[in-house]
């Protein structure tokens, strides 16, 4: 509401109407708080090996097989996590390697996202992707504190200080995240600034803010539940992938990107139950919609509300079950119980899911 | 102090580790002394296996293998360290990788950080690290550092492939002169001397090169005969290039004809056709110039700019050259599709030297609508509305430049002889010639029609016309037409196309049948073009009544009625009076006054025709206009049979 500020009456009149309009689905976001996550030691080893032969290499690369075999900040910070949550340091070591040597190479400090074995230099795209920096940072803190590493909380530090410096974008008193250093701001499009509510992995946040206190974490995850509010307080009450907050109070998909809920906001869900913060009242319509009797987890066009896929890995239904388990304390299915990898992100998320539930909520699985 | 990193290498018998490793060992233990057999050494070898493993990763270059290994151990022993020799080894590797990395990406200061935080990588073991910090100082605005790397590089390392590849790298990145400044660390004995010649002549060859193309600038006798000596040392156009463009450039054409011809023999590509043109043209070679340009006009935006520059020139020679029809045909549809206002100029002129005045007009008024302040072309088209009577045109170009241009006010002002216009240095243009037309205007009562190059044909530039189609299907259908083919069943465009390649090769009556299948079968321009096209073609043939259907079988511009009508007229007025219809020749004459000024040649048929009549007065005033146009011999022919005929009448 403390936007409001400024604007003209005429505006604010209706857009107050708006506000009420809509007043009744939104919590405020200062009743959330991040819980921590234990992390460390909430997977199995046979699930961890399944993973480990699958998609990672003897140098420490994780390779996504749906995508050419290529690899991504993103892979490695996720490879890190589940590293962790497996007890597995020779493997964290691994990764790591991979990541410092070949990705951390930026002048600013943050990681190069995309890295192709058949190219050459194997850097194809050197900008970076804030959630992989986030992963990486949030899994090295976790790692050097639970290991007693110094030198991973040592390059835990330097990027988190290089995502403070670097990725955080303010327009009109707001502090928010952008999806990459370059290119997303109100100056470098024409419907800037573009956000991707996905990226705000929410139990990273108080953690990174202890390594680099200098910057402004808390309120950027906070504007980023906020802006999720907004963004899903539609007739379709989805937020698609890739988001303009031109008008803060009026987002709407960015240009160029199918207006989608897609597999970058399937995610956000499971940030939220991670994060501890069950208590936003959007998850529950969520759930209702992704519910067996519903429509199942989906791509959904935001604007029409067609569905246009129908992801059937076992890791998409695990989101499905772990909010329903989440919010009703439904068991997961027994189908879902067996790991079975075949593509690196859903394989990926069916993990990072898994450890979260062994260790919030055992009883399910 | 820790001897397993020493013992290792020994045991694998790599020597050249073994001596590294002793060196940094005195430095950190002045008091040690190594052993002197090294047999010794590797037979005392009591290593760990699992250090054995970690430098066997290492030396395979698995870097996260060994840090994986290594956090293995320690999670069985906390208290286990690696040796602090292999840590070393595995930073220094990784800092490598990551400098590599960052270099490749750009990542300038992340590379001289990784450089700074690691002063062992900068060694002579790793010249390629050092070109890379080299560089990256360059980008980052710093070249006096970067030169200070390879001055340490020239001062410290030994292998001379190396010490020369330094100063290859040097040359791409640093100012010439810091470049021969290097030149200076150059061993000239020892076992493996320095060559540094390859630089020295690069260094030449550069500062040609900057003289190559500034005639304000020479270069040294010495640093010519560098590169000519580089011009019989190897096949490569690029120095004989350097030569050829410093040759013409500082007043030397022939010589640089010759290399660039060399060039061209050595695949020195679209730079060397371009210099040869230039050449040619520079030499007064024009019509080699253009037919050479001409094949290489679509190779590159400069070699389109020479070949007009290059037909411009050709045509504006004076006296105006006599040029093939096929050479004028091929300029037009370029010079439009370019939209090249020294040629639409050029072809102006052209047209206004052999006297086609309507045509003139047209490309002068084609040169300023792509060019508005052209005063050349202004002052082209004030001569030519002056010649054909055209007032309305005169006073409009007038009006619009007697400000600006001393000349056009001058020709408003009667002040100037017409013949003699002044030069304007800075534009390149032809001008009137001062001779009389060379070339009679169409038609022609005592001459062949085929030694008229026609400009007019096709060519004149319609704003609405598809450019770019005429271009094409122009110069395509060239080669097709000499063989007899029946027009029969061609698209429209084609048939055109192959009419006027038909009229080009003066088969009139074969373009005939050509147009009228165009006509059949074409709409709105196609038919047009064909209409105009046949009439043209039977006024070559002199069938005039056929011409004029031909005319009214489309709609023409207003521009091509009047030149057909003339034509038309003109062939009407003089057929008539070799028949002996003289008031037949005077109307046709009179007929066509009106829309267009008479020339001399029909000015003396009329004479005659009066003369023929009887009508003396009129005759003798008609004579008096021819002789005022300079045209004597013909007029006092003329006066002196009319005051002949008036004699008898006195008796």
């Amino acid at each position: 509401m403390r936007s409001l500020v400024g604007r003209n009456s005429r505006r604010l009149s209706w857009l107050l109407a708006g506000i009420i309009a809509i007043a009744a689905p939104i919590s405020p976001s200062w009743s959330l708080s991040v819980q921590s996550l234990n992390v460390v030691g909430t997977l199995s080893p046979g699930e961890w090996e399944a993973y480990r032969s699958h998609f990672i290499e003897d140098d420490g690369r994780v390779v996504d097989n749906a995508n050419g075999n290529i690899s991504h900040s993103e892979g490695q910070g996720y490879g890190l996590l589940l590293a962790l949550a497996a007890n597995d340091r020779v493997t964290f070591e691994r990764i790591w390697s991979f990541v410092f040597t070949e990705l951390l190479i930026r002048d600013d400090g943050l990681a190069a996202w995309k890295w192709d074995p058949k190219a050459k230099p194997r850097v194809t795209d050197r900008n970076n992707a804030t959630d992989g920096d986030i992963l990486i940072a949030y899994a090295l803190a976790k790692a050097g504190a639970a290991w007693k590493e110094s030198r991973y909380t040592t390059a835990a530090q330097k990027l988190a200080r290089a995502i403070g410096k670097n990725t955080f974008g303010r327009d009109r008193g707001s502090v928010f995240l952008l999806p990459g250093a370059e290119g997303f701001s109100a100056g470098e499009r024409p419907d800037g600034p573009v956000v991707n509510l996905s990226y705000w992995i929410f139990e990273a946040f108080p953690v990174l803010a202890s390594l680099a206190p200098e910057y402004e974490w808390n309120r950027v995850w906070r504007e980023g539940v906020e802006l999720l509010q907004q963004a899903t307080s539609g007739r379709i009450r989805l937020p698609a992938d890739w988001i303009s907050i031109q008008s803060r109070m009026q987002t709407k998909p960015a240009d160029g990107f199918p207006p989608e809920f897609g597999y970058n906001s399937l995610r956000i869900p499971l940030y939220l139950l991670r994060a501890g913060m069950t208590d936003l009242e959007w998850l529950r319509a969520l759930k209702q919609r992704w519910s067996a009797e519903n429509e199942g987890v989906a791509i959904v066009n935001v604007v029409t509300g067609s569905i246009r896929e129908r992801p059937n890995d076992q890791g998409y239904a695990l989101l499905s079950a772990a909010l329903a388990c989440a919010l009703d304390g439904t068991p997961v299915p027994g189908q879902l119980k067996t790991f079975d990898p075949q593509l690196y992100y859903p394989s990926t998320l069916y993990l990072i899911t898994k450890s979260w539930l062994g260790e919030k909520r055992p009883q399910c699985v | 102090m820790d001897e397993s990193a020493l013992r290792y290498f020994a045991s694998q018998g790599d020597t050249r580790r073994v001596n590294a490793e002793i060196a940094r060992l005195r430095a950190l233990y002045p008091n040690w002394t190594p052993p002197s057999d090294m047999s010794q050494l590797s037979g005392t070898v009591t290593v760990d296996p699992i250090i054995d493993r970690l430098w066997n990763l290492y030396k395979e270059d698995r870097i996260a293998e060994v840090r994986a290994a290594i956090a293995e151990r320690q999670s069985s022993n906390p208290n286990w360290k690696p040796p602090e020799e292999l840590t070393t080894a595995l930073e220094t590797t990784e800092a490598r990788r990551r400098l590599t990395n960052a270099f490749d990406s750009g990542q300038w200061r992340t590379v001289l950080t990784i450089a700074t935080e690691n002063p062992n990588l900068l060694t002579c073991v790793n010249v390629d690290v050092l070109w890379r910090v080299a560089e990256a100082f360059v980008k980052t605005e710093q070249s006096d550092r970067g030169r200070d790397v390879y001055t340490y590089l020239l001062t410290n390392c030994a292998n001379p492939g190396e010490r020369l590849a330094t100063l290859q790298k040097a040359l791409g990145l640093l100012p010439d002169n810091q470049v021969a400044d290097l030149l200076q660390f150059e061993r000239k004995t020892g076992n493996e001397p320095d060559n540094f010649d390859s630089i020295r002549e690069e260094l030449a060859r550069r500062r040609v090169e900057r003289a190559s193309n500034d005639e304000k600038m020479t270069a040294t006798a010495e640093d010519l005969a560098v590169v000519e000596r580089m011009t019989r040392n190897s096949d490569e156009p690029g120095p004989v290039l350097v030569l050829a463009w410093y040759n013409y450039h500082h007043g030397n054409p022939a010589r640089a004809l010759d290399l660039f011809k060399t060039a061209l023999n050595r695949k020195g590509g679209n730079k060397a056709a371009e210099g040869y043109a230039m050449s040619l043209r520079a030499l007064e070679r024009l019509a080699e110039a253009e037919a050479f340009a001409y094949d290489w006009r679509d190779k590159a935006p400069e070699n389109m700019k020479v070949y007009l520059d290059v037909a411009t020139a050709l045509l504006s020679q004076d006296p105006p050259p006599r040029l093939e029809p096929r050479i004028v045909a091929r300029i037009v549809p370029i010079v439009i599709s370019q939209r090249f206002p020294d040629g639409a100029q050029a072809l102006g002129w052209y047209a206004y030297n052999t006297s086609q005045f309507q045509t003139a007009r047209g490309w002068f008024r084609q040169a300023l609508d792509w060019r508005a302040d052209d005063e050349p072309s202004a002052y082209g088209l004030a001569l030519t509305t002056q010649r054909l009577n055209d007032r309305a045109g005169f006073s409009t170009i007038v009006a619009q430049w007697r400000d600006r241009s001393e000349r056009i006010a001058d020709l408003a002002d009667g002040t100037v002889p017409r013949a003699a216009p002044q030069r304007i240095p800075s534009v390149q243009t032809a001008q009137p010639a001062d001779t009389l037309p060379q070339v009679p205007m169409r038609p022609a009562p005592a001459r062949a029609e085929t030694s008229r190059t026609v400009v007019e044909a096709s060519s004149l530039p319609v704003e609405t016309r598809p450019r770019t189609v005429t271009v094409e299907t122009r110069t395509g259908a060239r080669r097709g037409c000499l063989v007899t083919r029946n027009p029969e069943g061609l698209a429209p465009g084609a048939a055109v196309t192959l009419g006027w390649c038909l009229m080009e090769a003066n088969r009139p009556l074969e373009a005939v049948s050509a147009f009228d299948e165009a006509i059949r079968r074409g709409g709105g321009r196609t038919r047009q073009e064909a209409a105009y096209g046949k009439s043209l073609a039977y006024l070559r043939k002199n069938l005039t009544s056929e011409a004029a259907v031909a005319a009214a079988q489309a709609p023409q511009t207003g521009e091509r009625r009047i030149e057909l009508s003339a034509s038309i007229l003109s062939q009407r007025a003089v057929a008539a009076y070799r028949n002996g219809r003289y008031v037949e020749t005077i109307l046709a004459l009179s007929e066509r006054a009106r829309i267009v000024p008479e020339q001399t040649d029909l000015m003396l048929i009329r004479g005659w025709s009066y003369y023929k009549l009887g009508r003396y007065q009129d005759a003798e005033k008609v004579f008096r206009a021819v002789q005022r146009t300079g045209n004597s011999e013909d007029a006092s022919v003329g006066l002196n049979a009319v005051m002949e005929a008036r004699i008898p009448a006195r008796q």
